[in-house]
């Protein structure tokens, strides 16, 4: 078994560097493939998390009874707090509201207004940040039935709209993601095919020889591989390459963005080299058999 | 290979004489040593109801496992496209014959092969090569049973890249040999061919009749049971040709059965060995001793 494996990786090696030109041209081609794929997906995953981080600014917020007690306050908050379809429940005093609307006044670099008056004209209020924004309806209806609440600014229509065009956003980035899958798919599997057709007669010597199936087929599974794993392997050095003088302008974004840099990198690493390695097995594994079943 | 090894070694210089003068090789000048030729008589032409009578007689008498390599019973071929390439073929060839199969093109030769090292089925009929039923065999035997077959084609089928040497050894490695078997296998083979001083050097560099050679050698290599060899000599000059006869008839002597499929009509009546002629499927004479055309 193990001399087997050995021959078989023996061979995949041979056959590799004795075919330089037709499998440095698979190689190419994969890396053409993997870098087209891996491009989309890197510009799928910052559409999903862009339109995440527009769906976590859905926020309702019920400003509540200037009358309103302490406890009251407290008790609509705990309950709001335990629906599952909310996230995080903040209080904003009177006092808060203020020191709010004075920050962003001067932030803006407007004159201060609130001087002029002698009492504080704000209500304090309750902001709901939302774990499902489609459940917004519910939400809403739930603080507007309580009495302590004085009204809720109604976004849901606004909302709606905005869940109807992320979805659209969302599924188009997956149906392209799995079309440009399916392309490079076909590419990747026609260009191995073309490598091993190549070599047609190789395969007829080693059957008129006696050689069994496992013999014929797996130098050529392994060579798939290795072709997939060298593609992968320059891809992502391209990547890396490339992800300096891109990174430069892409910080902010990324910054803005929940995307955890760790994560994003290991999926795009197992992306690649799973796609690489995978589909060059593959296309390999169906070329031979195209030989071996007679 | 197991068989080789029971032969005494070759030495470097006597592998092969290979200085005959061409079409001057004595009909009676080689000896096969099996007593194939006596089984069939041929004091008059036979008709071919005759012939087919005593191939079935003889049939029954060689169908044991251990005396005939190869027995095919009432073959038929048909392919999909519903074209018929042998009809009721009956042909058995025992251990140590040496067999010309002739006959024009198209008259079912290459079929005959194919069935032979199952690429195709016979449709009807038993295709029995060294006792095992081809037809009956799983897919996953089919390998180990090519083993005891050495094929030999027009077109040699040597891999470029690769050396003599290599070459040979190919067939070995990829049915799973050690390489300390491999190694003086390989050796012996192509001392019998004589091509131990050109083992380095690549089919590009060989001339038609080496490249032939290292194609026999590669046959040889596994101890195989039957050679065949389609048109070996198609792509050579005459003289070649020879060379390329001589080897196999050396082969033969050795104890390999040796089937040649040619169009090479010299060599065929010169020789004077057993000629099986096809024509449109069927086997329309099978005589020991036969010249190419029929001698009526």
């Amino acid at each position: 078994m193990i001399s087997f494996v050995v021959f078989s990786l023996k061979r995949a090696w041979q056959g590799f560097w004795r075919n330089a030109l037709m499998s440095l041209a698979a190689t190419a081609t994969m890396v053409l493939m993997l870098l087209l794929l891996a491009g989309f997906w890197i510009i799928q995953t910052g559409l999903l998390a862009g339109l995440e981080f527009t769906e976590q600014k859905v926020e309702v917020v019920a400003y509540l009874q200037p009358n309103a007690t302490e406890s009251q306050v407290t008790t609509l908050r705990s309950e709001i707090g335990a629906m599952p379809e909310v996230a995080a429940v903040t209080y904003v005093s009177r006092d808060d509201a203020l020191e709010r609307f004075r920050t962003s006044m001067e932030a803006q670099g407007r004159e201060d207004l609130t001087q002029y008056l002698d009492s504080n004209p704000l209500y304090s209020s309750l902001e709901v940040k939302l774990a499902d924004p489609s459940a917004i309806r519910a939400v809403g209806d739930a603080l507007r039935e309580d009495p302590t609440v004085r009204n809720v600014i109604n976004i849901e229509d606004l909302v709606d709209r905005v869940l109807t065009v992320t979805n659209i956003l969302r599924t188009a980035g997956t149906v392209i993601l799995i079309v440009v899958g399916i392309i490079v798919l076909f590419i990747i599997v026609n260009t191995i095919r073309l490598a091993v057709v190549a070599r047609a007669e190789e395969i007829e010597i080693m059957r008129l020889v006696g050689a069994s199936d496992a013999f014929i087929r797996w130098p050529f599974v392994f060579e798939g591989a290795f072709v997939g794993f060298l593609g992968a392997a320059v891809t992502l050095g391209v990547l890396w390459a490339a992800s300096e003088p891109i990174g430069g302008f892409m910080v902010e974004f990324f910054r803005v963005l929940p995307i955890q840099v760790g994560t994003l990198t290991r999926d795009l690493v197992t992306l690649v080299v799973g796609a690489g390695v995978g589909l060059g097995v593959l296309g390999s594994w169906l070329s031979v058999r195209t030989y071996l079943i007679r | 290979m197991h068989r080789w090894s029971r032969l005494p070694p070759f030495g470097r210089g006597d592998s092969l004489v290979l200085d005959v003068a061409p079409p001057a090789v004595p009909a009676d000048g080689v000896r096969t040593g099996t007593p194939a030729e006596s089984l069939v008589s041929i004091a008059s032409p036979p008709s071919v109801r005759s012939i087919r009578r005593r191939i079935f007689e003889r049939g029954r008498d060689q169908a044991l496992p251990e005396r005939a390599v190869l027995v095919l019973h009432d073959v038929t071929k048909q392919y999909p496209n519903g074209k018929i390439a042998l009809r009721d073929v009956d042909l058995v060839i025992p251990e140590g014959d040496f067999v010309f199969l002739v006959g024009p093109s198209g008259a079912g030769k290459s079929t005959l092969i194919k069935l032979l090292i199952r690429d195709e089925t016979a449709t009807k009929g038993d295709v029995v090569l060294d006792g095992q039923d081809l037809a009956r065999l799983p897919r996953r035997q089919v390998p180990r049973m090519r083993r005891k077959i050495g094929i030999i084609f027009q077109d040699f089928k040597l891999l470029p890249t690769k050396t003599v040497w290599e070459n040979v050894a190919f067939a070995l490695e990829v049915t799973g040999h050690p390489r300390r078997q491999i190694r003086p296998a390989v050796d012996r083979v192509l001392a019998i061919v004589g091509l131990t001083a050109q083992a380095r050097q690549i089919p590009a560099q060989l001339s038609g009749g080496e490249q032939q050679r290292t194609a026999i050698a590669r046959a040889l290599v596994h101890g195989p049971r039957l050679i065949i060899a389609d048109e070996p000599t198609g792509n050579l000059d005459p003289l070649i040709s020879w060379e390329i006869l001589q080897l196999l008839l050396r082969i033969n002597e050795l104890g390999v059965t040796v089937l040649m499929a040619t169009h090479n009509a010299d060599v065929v009546t010169a020789l004077r060995k057993r000629v099986v002629a096809l024509e449109e499927g069927r086997i329309i004479r099978d005589e020991v001793g036969g010249a190419y055309h029929r001698e009526d």
